[in-house]
C-alpha cells in the first residue's frame, strides 16, 4: 500500500503565479488604454445595513415586552449593575490609607519590598491627579469586568485544552474579538445589555476576553507530559488530574492571562466611556471634546498610574514560582546604582530595620496561627480602618492635588504659536501636514482607488499569498478583499489603506534607525525604556489632542497618533533582534575586517530580520487599531464610517464598517506574518 | 529446570504496538512479510513493540534492555495501558488487563501497578511529603493517614528529613529515591521501572542500584525494569530480555544470555560484561549424566562464578567436579573449558 507524499508541484505553482500576475498586468493595461475598469459594482452589496437597522427596531421595542430580554438581558444587567454600584460604593467608602496599606502589604507578600513601593507610590499618585473619585469608579469597573472575563475565560480555557476540536473552533473567534475595534459591538451590547454601566463592562469583557482563554489554554497544554503520565500512572481521575495536577501546574502562566486580562481592560476605559462607562474613561473624552490638554492629560496619567499598579501587582502573581514562592531578593536590599548615595543608604537601613521588626511580630504571631502574615496584616489593617474613619480620611485629600493643567496648557500654545509655522517660512507642523495630505496621501489613494482597479488589485493580492504561503492564503486574501466590496466598503477601505500605508512607512523610518541606535548603545535604550512603556500604556485618546493642535483636523493627525502609538513594537523589536545575533557571527565579521557599517548591513540586520519584520507587523496591526479613533479627528476613510455609525445609532452601518477593519486587519496580519516566516524559514532560524 | 512454575504474576502475550494514524489497518500488513522499514516509508507507522510474548513470575525482577529506540518505554506503558496496545492480550494475576474499563484500569494502577519514570516525573508543585503521598491521595486515603504513611516510606529511601522540600531542592539521585518511595508508597505488587537510574551519574546510579536490590530483598515485589545498559542488567535482573526494534530477540538468565548470546547484536553486548563474574561452573561445565563423585577430585557448586572458580582449577591438574545439591557430579571442569569461556569461546 502506498500513500502518496503530499507534495508541492513547483510547476503548477509557478504556472499559477504567472498566470495571476499576468492576468493582473492584462486588465490593468486595457483598464489605462481606455477600457476603463469602474468603480466596486455598488448592486454586488450584500445588503447587511438592512436587517441589522431592523434588529436594532426590534431590540429597541421589544426591551420591556419579549422573553429574551424579560429572563436573560435584564435580570443579567441588573445583577452586573448593582455588582457594579456595591463594589464602586466600597471603594468609595474605604479610607485611602487603608487602600494604600493594603497594596503595599499584598505587594510585599508576593513580590518584595521594591514592588510594593513602587505599587503603594502608583496609587498615591492616582490620588494627587486629584481624581480619587474618578479612580476608584474605573478601578470598580475593571475589578468587575475583569472577575466577570475570569469567570468565563479560566473555564473556557480549561475545556479548550481538553479538546482540540474547541482549541481551533475558538482560535478565529479570539482572532476576530482582539482584532475587532471594540466600537463594533458597542452598538450591539448597548441595545442588548442598556441599563446605565453595563454596557461599557459587557464590551470591556468582549475585549479583555481572549487572553484569559488563550493563557489558560495554553498554561494547561505546557503542562510537562512527564507530571501528567506520572498522574495517570497512579490512577488519577480526569478531575484529580486537573485539580491537583494540571491547574496548579498552570497558574503562572494563568495568572499571565489575568494580568493581559487586566492590561487589556484598562487599556479600553476611555473607548468604554462612549457608551457611558463614566470615571477616568469619561474625563479624559470630555477634556478631548473640549480641547483641553492639560485636563486629558491629568485624567491619562491617572489611567497609567492605575496600569502600571495593576500591572505590577498581577505580575508579580504570575511570577510566583509552582510552588508559590516569589522569586525572593533580600529585603529591601537597594540596586547597585544606588549603593553609596547617602540618603538612599538611609532609605536602605529603615527599610531593613522595619523588615526585622516584621519578622520579629511573625514569629510571634506563628504561634497562634499557620498564617502568621495575614493574620497581622488584617490586625494592622483593621486598626488603620477604626482610625481613618475616626479621623474622617476617607477620599484622597483634594487640596492635595498637583495641577498639571495650566503647566500643559501653556506648553501647548507656545508649541501651536512657534512650531505651526516656524518663522512664517512654509516650515513647520502645519505646511508638513499640508504636505503629507497633498503630495503624498491624495495621490497614493487615488492610485490604489482609480490607477489600480479592484480586481488587478485583488489578483496581485492573490499571487502575493500564493508567492509567500501558498493556496489558503492566496485564496483567503482574495476573497478577504472581495467581501471588502460586496461590504460597500472599498473605496473607504482603499482610503484607510493608503493612511495605514503612511503611517506604517513613518513608524518603520522612524523606528528602525532608533532601534538600530538603542541595540548599539545601551544608555540610549536604558533611556528610551521609560518613555517607550509611557507610550504604550498611555490611552491613545490623550496624545491625540495636542497632535490636532499641531497638525490641524483631518488626516494627518491621525496618522502622526498612529505612528506615535505604534512606534515601541518596531523599536523594540528591532533592538531585540539586533541584541539577539549571534555573537559569534559578529565576531566573525569582525574578524574578516568588516567596518560597522559592513558588519550591521551584511551581517546583524540580515539575521535580525524575521525579528525586525515581527515588529513591523505588531506596527501595521497597531496602526489599524488606531484607525477608529483617527476616524475621531476628522480622518476619512472606515474610521469615519465606524464613528458616524456610532453617533447617529446607524447599527447597519457601525458593523459594515467594523467588519471591513476586521477583514482589512486580518488580511494584512496574515500576509504579514507569511513574510515573517518566510524569513525565518530561508534562515533555517525556526521551521515556522 | 525442574521447579513447578508458579502461575504468572505477568503474561504478555502477542503484543504489538503501532504508532501512527491508522495502526489496525497496518498491522496485517506485518504478518503479510512487509518489512517495517516499507510500512514506514510508505505509511508512515512505526512499528514499536512487534508480536511481543512473555511472563513474570511473583517476586522476579526482570529486565528488559536495548538500544534507544528499540521500544521499551512503549511496552511497559502498555502494561498499564498508559499506552494503549494495538493489539495482544496482558493478564495480570490472571485478570484480563485489555478487557478492563477505565474504572477497573484505575483501580489496577491505583493499588496493584506503580511506576518510576526516567525522568522521576515528580510534581515540582508538590512538596516530597506530598509527592510521597500523591498515590495514596488519589485512593481518597484521609490526610493525617497517608501522610504518615508517606514518611514512613521516605525513611526508607533514606529521606527521613526531606519532606517539607520542594523536588527541584534535591538533587538527582534523591529525587529518584522520592520517585521510588512514590510508588512503593500505595504497596502495589507490580513496580514498572522506566529506566529508573539512566539520568542518574554513574557513582549515584550503583548506589541506587544497590538500594533497589536491597528493597527487593525485604519486599519481593515483581519488578519490571527497563535498562539500555548491559551490566545494570546483569546485575539486577533474575531474567533479561533482550529487545531490538521491537522484537524480544532473547530472553534468559544473565549467564544464559552471556554464555549462549542469540545472535551477534546480543554478543556485541556481551563483549563489555565481565565474564568471570556472570559466568557460573553450570555454564562453563562439561555435562555428564549424574554420578556420585570419586572423592579425592576438587568439588565445587555449580553457581560458583568463574571467578571463584578460577584458583581451583590453577592449583589442580586433576578435573574439578560440579555437584548438585544431592551430592551427585552433574558435569566436570578443567583448565581449558574455564578459559575458552573467559575469552568467550
Ligand atoms: N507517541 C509516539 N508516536 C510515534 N512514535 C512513537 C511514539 N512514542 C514512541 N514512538 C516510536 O516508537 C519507537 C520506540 O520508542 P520507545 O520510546 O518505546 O523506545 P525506547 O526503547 O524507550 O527508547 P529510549 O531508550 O530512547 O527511551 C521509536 O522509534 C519511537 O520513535
Ligand atoms: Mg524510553
Amino acid at each position: 500500500m502506498v500513500l502518496p507524499y503530499p507534495r508541492i508541484r513547483r510547476t503548477y505553482f509557478n504556472i499559477a503565479l504567472m498566470l495571476l500576475l499576468g492576468v493582473a498586468a492584462a486588465l490593468l493595461a486595457w483598464h489605462h488604454l481606455g477600457g476603463g475598469i469602474g468603480p466596486f459594482p455598488a448592486e454586488w452589496n450584500l445588503g447587511l445595513r438592512q436587517p441589522m437597522d431592523d434588529f436594532k427596531v426590534w431590540a429597541i421595542g421589544n426591551r420591556n415586552s419579549h422573553p429574551i430580554f424579560l429572563y436573560f438581558f435584564t435580570p443579567l444587567s441588573r445583577l452586573i449593575d448593582s455588582s457594579l454600584r456595591q463594589v464602586e460604593a466600597f471603594l468609595l467608602w474605604l479610607p485611602w490609607p487603608v487602600l494604600a496599606a493594603a497594596i503595599f502589604l499584598t505587594a510585599y507578600r508576593v513580590a518584595n519590598g521594591g514592588t510594593a513601593l513602587v505599587t503603594t507610590g502608583c496609587l498615591l499618585l492616582m490620588g494627587f491627579t486629584g481624581y480619587w473619585r474618578q479612580s476608584m469608579q474605573t478601578l470598580a469597573l475593571m475589578l468587575i469586568a475583569v472577575l466577570i472575563a475570569l469567570l468565563i475565560g479560566i473555564p473556557l480555557g480549561i475545556l479548550s485544552s481538553r479538546s482540540d476540536r474547541l482549541e481551533k473552533g475558538l482560535r478565529p473567534l479570539l482572532d476576530a474579538m482582539q482584532t475587532m475595534p471594540a466600537f463594533v459591538y458597542l452598538i450591539p451590547v448597548l441595545l442588548l445589555f442598556g441599563v446605565a454601566r453595563v454596557p461599557s463592562v459587557i464590551a470591556t469583557v468582549i475585549y479583555a476576553l481572549p487572553p484569559a482563554i488563550r493563557l489558560t489554554n495554553l498554561g494547561l497544554r505546557q503542562v510537562s507530559a512527564e507530571a501528567l503520565e506520572a498522574a495517570q500512572a497512579f490512577g488519577s481521575t480526569p478531575r484529580q488530574m486537573l485539580f491537583k495536577v494540571q491547574l496548579p501546574m498552570a497558574l503562572p502562566t494563568i495568572m499571565a492571562g489575568v494580568n493581559q486580562t487586566i492590561m487589556m481592560a484598562l487599556s479600553i476605559v476611555v473607548i468604554a466611556a462612549l457608551i457611558g462607562g463614566g470615571g477616568l474613561g469619561e474625563l479624559v473624552l470630555q477634556a478631548l471634546r473640549t480641547l483641553r490638554v492639560g485636563r486629558a492629560l491629568e485624567a491619562g496619567l491617572a489611567i497609567v498610574f492605575m496600569a502600571i499598579l495593576l500591572d505590577r501587582l498581577s505580575d508579580a502573581l504570575a511570577r510566583l514560582d509552582v510552588t508559590g514562592r516569589p522569586p525572593r531578593t533580600e529585603p529591601f536590599r537597594l540596586a547597585s546604582r544606588w549603593q553609596g548615595v547617602g540618603w538612599a543608604s538611609h532609605v536602605e537601613r529603615a527599610g531593613q530595620k522595619f523588615v526585622r521588626t516584621g519578622d520579629r511580630m511573625m514569629g510571634w504571631a506563628s504561634r497562634f496561627t499557620a498564617h502568621p502574615y495575614g493574620l497581622l496584616s488584617a490586625c494592622f489593617l483593621l486598626l488603620l480602618l477604626l482610625v481613618s474613619l475616626l479621623a474622617g480620611w476617607q477620599t484622597f485629600p483634594p487640596a492635595w492635588k498637583i495641577g498639571l493643567e495650566g503647566v500643559t496648557d501653556n506648553a501647548v500654545r507656545w508649541a501651536q504659536v512657534h512650531l505651526y509655522n516656524i518663522g512664517g517660512r512654509g516650515w513647520g507642523t502645519g505646511p508638513f501636514s499640508d504636505w503629507l495630505t497633498l503630495q503624498v496621501l491624495n495621490p497614493l489613494r487615488s492610485f490604489l482607488t482609480v490607477g489600480l482597479p479592484w480586481p488587478v488589485l485583488i489578483l496581485l493580492v492573490a499571487a502575493a499569498g500564493l508567492a509567500l504561503s501558498g493556496w489558503r492564503l492566496a485564496v483567503g486574501s482574495g476573497v478577504g478583499l472581495l467581501l471588502l466590496g460586496f461590504l460597500g466598503m472599498w473605496n473607504a477601505s482603499m482610503d484607510t489603506l493608503s493612511q495605514v500605508i503612511v503611517a506604517v512607512l513613518l513608524a518603520v523610518l522612524l523606528g528602525v534607525p532608533v532601534g538600530i541606535a538603542a541595540a548599539r548603545h545601551p544608555s540610549l535604550e536604558r533611556g528610551l525604556r521609560p518613555l517607550l512603556d509611557f507610550l504604550q500604556t498611555i490611552p491613545s485618546f490623550v496624545y491625540l489632542v495636542p497632535v490636532i493642535m499641531l497638525f490641524n483636523l483631518g488626516r494627518v493627525p491621525g496618522i502622526i497618533a498612529s505612528v506615535l502609538y505604534a512606534l515601541p513594537p518596531t523599536i523594540r523589536l528591532t533592538t531585540l533582534g539586533l541584541k539577539q545575533v549571534d555573537a559569534a557571527a559578529t565576531e566573525a565579521a569582525r574578524a574578516f575586517g568588516s567596518t560597522t557599517w559592513q558588519s550591521l548591513r551584511k551581517v546583524e540586520l540580515p539575521l535580525a530580520l524575521p525579528s525586525i519584520m515581527a515588529g513591523i507587523n505588531q506596527t501595521i496591526m497597531m496602526v489599524l487599531s488606531m484607525v477608529i479613533i483617527a476616524g475621531l479627528v476628522g480622518s476619512s476613510g472606515l474610521g469615519i464610517e465606524v464613528v458616524t455609525g456610532l453617533a447617529r445609532n446607524q447599527l447597519g452601518l457601525g458593523v459594515e464598517s467594523g467588519l471591513a477593519i476586521v477583514i482589512l486587519a486580518i488580511i494584512i496580519d496574515r500576509l504579514a506574518q507569511a513574510t515573517v516566516q518566510r524569513y525565518q524559514q530561508a534562515m533555517n532560524l525556526s521551521q515556522g | 529446570m525442574m521447579e513447578p512454575t508458579p502461575a504468572p504474576k505477568i503474561e504478555c502475550r502477542h503484543l504489538w504496538k503501532l504508532f501512527g494514524p491508522d495502526p489496525e489497518r497496518v498491522r496485517p500488513l506485518l504478518t503479510q512479510g512487509v518489512s517495517k522499514t516499507d510500512i514506514l516509508t510508505q505509511t508512515g507507522h512505526v512499528v514499536a513493540v512487534q508480536d511481543v510474548s512473555f511472563a513474570v513470575r511473583p517476586g522476579e525482577l526482570f529486565v528488559v534492555m536495548g538500544l534507544s529506540g528499540s521500544g521499551k518505554s512503549t511496552l511497559v506503558r502498555c502494561l498499564s495501558r498508559l499506552i494503549e496496545p494495538t493489539e495482544g492480550e496482558i493478564w495480570v494475576d490472571g485478570v484480563d488487563v485489555m478487557k478492563m474499563d477505565a474504572a477497573a484500569l484505575r483501580q489496577l494502577r491505583r493499588h496493584q501497578m506503580s511506576m518510576v519514570f526516567q525522568r522521576f516525573g515528580l510534581f515540582p508543585h508538590r512538596r516530597v511529603l506530598e509527592n510521597v503521598a500523591y498515590g495514596l491521595e488519589v485512593q481518597g486515603m484521609e490526610k493525617a493517614t497517608r501522610l504518615k504513611k508517606a514518611q514512613e516510606l521516605l525513611d526508607l529511601v533514606g529521606l527521613a528529613g526531606w519532606g517539607h522540600k520542594y523536588p527541584h531542592e534535591l538533587s538527582g539521585g534523591m529525587q529518584q529515591r522520592v520517585g521510588l518511595a512514590r510508588a512503593l508508597a500505595v504497596d502495589p505488587h507490580i513496580l514498572l521501572c522506566d529506566e529508573p537510574f539512566s539520568a542518574l551519574d554513574p557513582l549515584i546510579r550503583r548506589e541506587m542500584q544497590d538500594e533497589l536490590i536491597r528493597l527487593q530483598k525485604m519486599m519481593h515485589k515483581t519488578i519490571i525494569f527497563i535498562t539500555h545498559d548491559f551490566l545494570e542488567a546483569v546485575k539486577l535482573g533474575d531474567r533479561i530480555a533482550i529487545m531490538k526494534d521491537g522484537v524480544f530477540v532473547q530472553v534468559g538468565t544473565p549467564q544464559e544470555i552471556v554464555s549462549q548470546p542469540a545472535d551477534s547484536y546480543v554478543r556485541e553486548f556481551t563483549k563489555d560484561v565481565p565474564r568471570v563474574k556472570v559466568l557460573t561452573a553450570r555454564d562453563v561445565m562439561r555435562p555428564r549424566t549424574p554420578f556420585p563423585p570419586n572423592g579425592y577430585s576438587p568439588t565445587c557448586p555449580p553457581s560458583l562464578t568463574l571467578e571463584s572458580l578460577i584458583p581451583l582449577v590453577m592449583d589442580h591438574d586433576d578435573l574439578c567436579l560440579v555437584l548438585d545439591e544431592d551430592a551427585l557430579c552433574i558435569g566436570e571442569l578443567d583448565r581449558t573449558l574455564v578459559m575458552q569461556a573467559m575469552v568467550g569461546g
